[in-house]
């Protein structure tokens, strides 16, 4: 009980903000805003956790260093690639060598031109110098080289076809930076400030406090996707960071903010009748449960299938975020990704009495007194590890506690175990022993992230992102054919495929997807999300009186 | 004469030199402490650029080991962190990649402003309180003690958002997210000062019930004096004495514990920091904001020692 107490105050005091603030908007809400376009301004921007550098391979610094750094190309809402940096490119007959062709004149903000030699230098960078951890992942196997041609063309070559290799440099961590400045300036500098050729430089950090961006004037390159030509309309993007979500929200309301992320689940309703509001889904992998295969109760597929089925995963999710958040029953894509079957997303449909019969046929017949199935004397317990207060909010939270109650009704005892970011992340629960199951979610516009959870872990080339131990053969030949085929359909039939391995063989428990949701005050047009990552782009924003 | 001030200067030395051996504790069991916390700090900083909680080879942590030393023997890397200790250099954040002189000293200001503010607050409510219903009658009495109890039972968080509730959007006075303004500074010290004031009143209550029982109390009466004169010259004297104790502790605990009032708020500080850096094993800054709140901690007692002489005579000559 004492453990619920938490999220209840928020939602009594979110509760009370709803009340309060609609009493107040009584009378300011009758000057309602005209719909003239204005320029210049200032965007205040309530944002939640505050990054260690402007730029890196976490999605919290892809948020704002998309603000500040332009990539090679971009995706389009329909999820094809457009130009940015590069105006058009080619790929050689054997799909090994993609040629783009840059946006002449060019600078970044230091003056440095954005040329051939820059962009090779910004791929070495990722690839071979610690650039950046995750732009360096997502295309690491294939990766080989990248040679400037001339001022404005540049080769990138692979040692192997990857199709999805567009589509996954679009992601804000492959923002390109000016060589001149990571060269010559200190690592502090370029954490704080580096420079770009985006939309808005970064006038100064006030650590704990707010990041203040301001305008590019002579800003030249942006995206094809853009919602106008030319510099952005605002003058300054203050930044702040606001980690309580009551207040964020609360902050629109004041006017103290323009825009605000992640709006508690529980003023979504009163946030679609006040502000526009965006809901992006995260492609990539959902959040969903990597089930250790490797020790345990769940190396017996039976019962990694009996947990699937024995507990109301959607009807949870529905009731614990409002239904603001979709469940996802596919463990390893979420439907927001190109190639998602949506058929592998309806297994396991919540059946207790199937998950019994799965139990009774793995050998767990008997219940000890506390009704916790056992075998050879060994109680069903389950260690259900996750992030606390990061990856799981209190709502969260609350949709573990209730899944937790379901599995004991038929016999699983489930340990909630929340880990907090120093034990997770400094690697406490990395080995097989330490855990039963734990959810994660991993942002990436192509199915291609199949390849980097699912790769088998062998002792010459470890794979410590595949998180069930799960070691499948015909799913590793699956998701290579599929990331080397180059025509759509076939790779999204084989991409379905090993979707449907890994759902068959439950070593995956889908749950919810990862979003974003953001408000925006409507006096503020053309705020809109880039749609590989659901980075908000300000540089096209302005205000109408 | 002579005497008693070598004394005094010898006193004072001793004093100097166990603050200095405070401090230097608190920074070295915060080094071992840190270094005990399951898991690697290599593979932490790893997760953290890249958003992860995996494992990593050991020749992708090679360069992360040989830039902060990790691969050092513990000691020696203990004895490199206390010599730059004593050169006045705490080290590099692991994260933030500035030094950690810079990413505390920016944040000490908003810190000590928002602490000393509320124990101000704190005070001023305390003192009101008591002495406007301490033996006022029944009703008054039980009011201030009711007061006091609900008060000092009220979680942080939950003030904060009433305050917020009420007072930024509801009546519009102060804002949300301030700052370091000075408006926007009101609200998260009332929200750190309204649990403190019903601490302090309570300790104040107990001991003002019994000193107005005191033989010299009814003696001061005799003499004609006012009740308001007795309670202010003679019974909050001996009063207050348990509270400045406690506020010297209360300094300290409200400058790491402030990271409540500044995440609604929007505020920067120490606590927010502090937190962050825990998180992200960034163990330079962790014994860094340690070192200063033990800083703190130690100057907060030597002020308690200066009040206590200022408030009770007896205590002067004793120096």
């Amino acid at each position: 009980m004492t453990r619920l107490s938490s999220p209840h105050w928020r939602r009594t005091a979110a509760g009370l903000i709803t009340i309060a603030t609609l009493a107040a908007c009584g009378g300011t809400g009758a000057a309602a805003a005209g719909d003239t376009p204005t320029t210049g301004g200032t965007i205040i921007y309530g944002h939640v956790q505050e990054p260690p550098c402007i730029f890196g391979g976490w999605i919290q610094q892809a948020y704002i260093s998309r603000q500040v750094l332009d990539g090679l190309v971009t995706e389009a809402e329909d999820g094809s690639v457009k130009p940015w940096l590069a105006t058009s490119w080619t790929t050689s007959p054997d799909g090994l060598t993609y040629t783009f062709a840059l946006k002449d004149g060019v600078k970044f903000t230091d003056g440095t031109p954005v040329d051939g030699e820059a962009v090779a230098w910004n791929f070495d960078y990722w690839e071979n110098h610690d650039g950046n951890s995750t732009a360096k992942v997502s295309i690491d196997p294939y990766y080989q080289a990248a040679k400037a041609i001339d001022a404005t063309h540049v080769a990138i070559s692979l040692n192997k076809p990857y199709p999805p290799f567009l589509t996954l440099i679009t992601q804000g961590y492959f923002g390109i930076q000016s060589p001149t400045a990571v060269k010559t300036k200190s690592e502090q500098e370029n954490c704080e400030k580096p420079i770009g050729s985006g939309g808005f430089i970064v006038k100064e950090w006030k650590h704990g406090e707010e990041v203040v961006l301001t305008k590019n004037p002579n800003y030249t390159s942006w995206p094809a996707t853009a919602k106008h030509q030319g510099p952005a309309v605002v003058d300054e993007v203050r930044w702040k960071f606001v980690a309580d979500g009551v207040s964020r929200y609360a902050s629109l309301s004041t006017g103290e903010s323009n825009v605000v992320y992640e709006v508690p689940t529980v003023s979504w309703k009163d946030a679609e009748q006040r502000y526009q509001t965006i809901r992006y889904i995260t492609p990539g992998k959902p959040v969903s449960f990597s089930i250790n295969t490797k020790t345990g109760p769940f190396t017996d597929k039976l019962v990694r299938q009996a947990f699937a089925y024995g507990a109301d995963r959607k009807a949870a999710v529905e009731a614990g975020f409002h239904g603001v958040i979709p469940y996802e029953g596919n463990p390893s894509v979420s439907q927001a990704t190109p190639g998602y079957d949506a058929e592998v997303a309806k297994a396991y449909a919540y059946d207790p009495a199937k998950a019994g019969q799965l139990l009774d046929q793995a050998g767990w017949t008997t219940r000890n007194a506390d009704g916790v199935r056992t075998k050879d004397g060994m109680p069903l317990s389950i260690k259900l590890v996750y992030g606390a207060g990061f990856i799981f909010t209190s709502e969260g939270a609350t949709v573990l506690q209730v899944l937790q109650e379901q599995w004991k009704q038929i016999g699983f005892d489930v340990k909630l175990v929340p880990a907090t970011l120093a034990e997770l992340w400094g690697g406490k629960y990395s080995d097989p022993s330490t855990f039963d199951a734990t959810p994660s979610y991993w942002t990436s516009p192509s199915a291609a992230i199949l390849w980097i959870v699912w790769r088998p872990s062998t002792t010459a080339s470890p794979n410590y992102s595949n998180r069930s131990f799960y070691n499948n053969d015909t799913l590793s030949q699956t998701i290579q054919q599929a990331n080397t085929e180059p025509d759509v359909t076939k790779a999204n039939a084989l991409y379905g495929q090993a979707q449907k391995i890994i759902q068959d063989d439950a070593a995956g428990v889908g749950l919810y997807t990862q979003n974003s949701t953001y408000a925006i005050a409507k006096n503020l047009k053309d705020v809109w999300l880039e749609k590989s990552q659901g980075e908000p782009v300000f540089s096209d924003a302005y205000f109408t009186k | 004469m002579p005497t008693s001030r070598s004394n005094a200067l010898g006193r004072f030395a001793g004093k100097v030199v166990s603050s200095v051996g405070v401090i230097v504790a608190a920074a070295s069991v915060t080094f071992f402490a840190q270094l005990a916390v399951p898991g690697d700090r290599a593979t932490a900083l790893m997760n953290l650029q890249t958003g992860q909680e995996k494992k990593w080879t050991p020749e992708e942590l090679a360069p992360l080991n040989e830039r902060f030393g990790f691969d050092k023997p513990v000691i020696v890397q203990y004895l490199r962190y206390l010599g730059g200790l004593f050169r006045g250099d705490l080290g590099t954040s692991y994260t933030q990649k500035r030094p950690v002189t810079e990413v505390i000293g920016g944040q000490l200001l908003p810190s000590l402003t928002l602490t000393v503010a509320a124990l101000a607050v704190a005070w001023v409510l305390a003192l009101g309180v008591t002495l406007l219903t301490v033996k006022r009658g029944r009703f008054l009495s039980g009011l201030g003690s009711t007061w006091e109890a609900l008060t000092a039972s009220l979680p942080h968080y939950w003030v904060g958002i009433v305050l917020l509730v009420v007072f930024a959007v509801e009546l519009r006075i102060f804002p949300i997210i301030g700052g370091t303004s000075a408006s926007g500074t009101v609200l998260p010290v009332l929200t750190l000062a309204i649990p403190l004031a019903g601490f302090l009143g309570q300790v104040t209550r107990d001991e003002f019930v019994q000193v107005l029982e005191q033989p010299f109390v009814t003696t001061a009466r005799t003499r004609g004096m006012s009740d308001l004169g007795v309670r202010l010259r003679h019974v909050l004297r001996h009063a207050v004495l348990p509270a400045i104790t406690l506020s010297g502790w209360a300094l300290g605990a409200l400058v790491a514990g402030a990271v409540i009032a500044e995440n609604i708020f929007g505020r920067p500080g120490i606590g927010q920091v502090l937190v962050t850096a825990v998180n992200t094993r960034d163990l330079p800054t962790v014994t860094g904001i340690v070192l200063v709140v033990a800083a703190i901690y130690v100057v907060a007692n030597l002020l308690v020692d200066l009040a206590y002489a200022v408030v009770d005579p007896r205590l002067g000559g004793a120096r």
